[in-house]
């Protein structure tokens, strides 16, 4: 059992740069601006019970892998 | 030498290897690579392959020389990384006396950043998707022309035409009969072999949309991509940017806009014609596998083969000393292939649940369209299927191979 899984946002230079990856393909919990940039990079969220997967497929398809899974 | 631990260490082709290349392709690709060599186009995923497999840094004597790097993560590592691997010397290795330099996509921060920042509101996932029916609109024109012949020459007949219609209706408001001398342009310009038709080609696109932002700056604006072009930015010193780094921009973005979606298009149509179970999973659950297929067709059919930065210091990369200004590549279609980051990478399934890949670039230069390039192989796939469910293919199709990978014709009938 998961007491909790949090998404890391890497916002440094090997971090996001807007590709959109994320909320295209696994949609919740990711949330981008108009630019495509994740509006956590740089920070951190908990993901809410029921999208552990969509949030481990998002990191996946990360191109920079900007997005780091903790769990 | 002390190398870090999770870094690869550059390990050197053995000389059997080094014999198989020549033997199979004619060259010793890891000491003596060429971008321009016909082998690299024939023999094309192969010789990426064993520079993935065999050698994670090559290089080449071609004029100035170059080196290669082809596994993902040494791509990640120059492309992350603008400090050390600037962008601002160009992409092209050798690149001729006299060619201008298109930005952003030849820039660094902060150049690059002033104007990424006003272009990206124009190609962001939720912009571009007001174009959709529009796009599924041309789509049906073009196939409604030859469908009743029951044959086409896919490239010029549909995958070319498609993604500058996308783009000069949508985004640059340039009439669509101007496309065929544009696209001849970008064509040309970059894959001529005679340099000095490159170059001339290159001169003429410079000219056209030089004359046409002009036009426009002197219209009432319409509120879109080319306004703000036109209208410049501001630098960080304070200045707005010359007019000839206007023109650079737009440029740029017709390079992008018309000359690679084509070839990941025709690729995949050819490529399903002898795959059924595949067309048939995108048929039956296109909202599956329509988005996977698109990821999966841009991995192993990279339009951009490479790119390439200068070294703007001595630096090791994947074990190997590189000097301050010396020219790598960043083979975006070898990381693309690469066992560490793709199971089984040889293989095209369209069915994979994720994919990683590099055909759109890492870091901060990564490509600008690859929102507007995935819409358009999108309602391509959707729409085409649904007229078209089965075709053959009649004619070996032709390939163009240098730093971007084309397809010149693609003959089908059903």
């Amino acid at each position: 059992m998961k007491a909790h899984i949090k998404l890391g946002f890497d916002g440094g230079q090997q971090g996001c740069t807007g590709h959109g990856r994320c909320v295209v393909m696994a949609g919740e919990p990711f949330e981008v601006d108009d630019n495509g940039y994740n509006l956590h990079r740089g920070g951190s969220i908990e993901v809410p019970p029921g999208l552990e997967e969509a949030a481990r497929y998002g990191a996946k398809v990360c191109p920079e892998r900007a997005i780091l899974i903790e769990e | 030498m002390e190398s870090t631990s999770d870094k690869a260490t550059y390990t050197a082709p053995t000389q059997a290897d080094i014999d198989e290349a020549i033997k199979k392709y004619g060259r010793d690709i890891y000491n003596d690579f060429d971008l321009d060599d016909p082998a690299f186009n024939e023999k094309h995923f192969e010789i990426i392959d064993d520079l993935v497999e065999k050698c994670p840094v090559a290089h080449s004597k071609v004029g100035d020389g170059y080196y290669i790097v082809a596994q993902n993560s040494l791509v990640k590592e120059v492309g992350q990384n603008w400090r050390t691997f600037s962008a601002a010397s160009g992409y092209m290795p050798n690149r001729p006396e006299g060619v201008p330099f298109l930005y952003p996509e030849e820039s660094d921060p902060p150049l690059h950043t002033a104007w990424r920042q006003s272009l990206n509101p124009f190609m962001g996932p939720g912009v571009v998707n007001d174009y959709e029916d529009q796009i599924r609109a041309d789509a049906n024109t073009l196939i409604d022309r030859f469908i009743d012949n029951g044959k086409c020459e896919f490239v010029s007949e549909f995958a070319a035409v498609l993604p500058g219609w996308a783009f000069f209706k949508n985004v640059l408001g340039v009439p669509v009969e101007d496309l065929d001398k544009l696209v001849d342009g970008v064509e040309q310009g970059t894959f001529s072999p005679d340099l000095e038709e490159r170059g001339a080609k290159f001169g003429f696109v410079f000219e056209y949309l030089g004359e046409y932002l002009k036009k426009r700056s002197e219209e009432p604006p319409r509120g879109d991509m080319v306004d703000m072009i036109a209208a410049g930015v501001e630098y960080e010193d304070g200045t707005m940017s010359p007019w000839e780094d206007r023109v650079s921009v737009l440029v740029d973005m017709t390079f992008g806009g018309i000359a690679t979606t084509t070839y990941v298009m025709a690729s995949a149509i050819n490529w399903l014609a002898e795959n059924p179970k595949a067309r048939q999973l995108l048929i039956d659950d296109p909202e599956t596998y329509v988005p996977r297929a698109i990821e999966e067709f841009a991995r192993v059919f990279a339009p951009v083969v490479a790119l390439g930065r200068t070294c703007t210091k001595d630096v090791e990369i994947g074990g190997r000393m590189l000097s301050e200004g010396d020219f790598i590549l960043m083979m975006y279609a070898g990381a693309s292939r690469d066992p560490a980051v793709v199971e089984d990478p040889k293989t095209i399934d369209i069915s994979r649940e994720s994919v990683l890949h590099s055909a759109f670039g890492v870091g901060i230069h990564r490509c600008i369209g690859s929102n507007l390039a995935r819409l358009e192989l999108r309602a391509t796939f959707e729409e085409w299927l649904k007229r078209v469910p089965e075709w053959r293919v009649v004619e070996e199709p032709v390939y163009m191979t240098g730093q971007l990978r084309s397809i010149r014709s693609l003959n089908l009938a059903w």
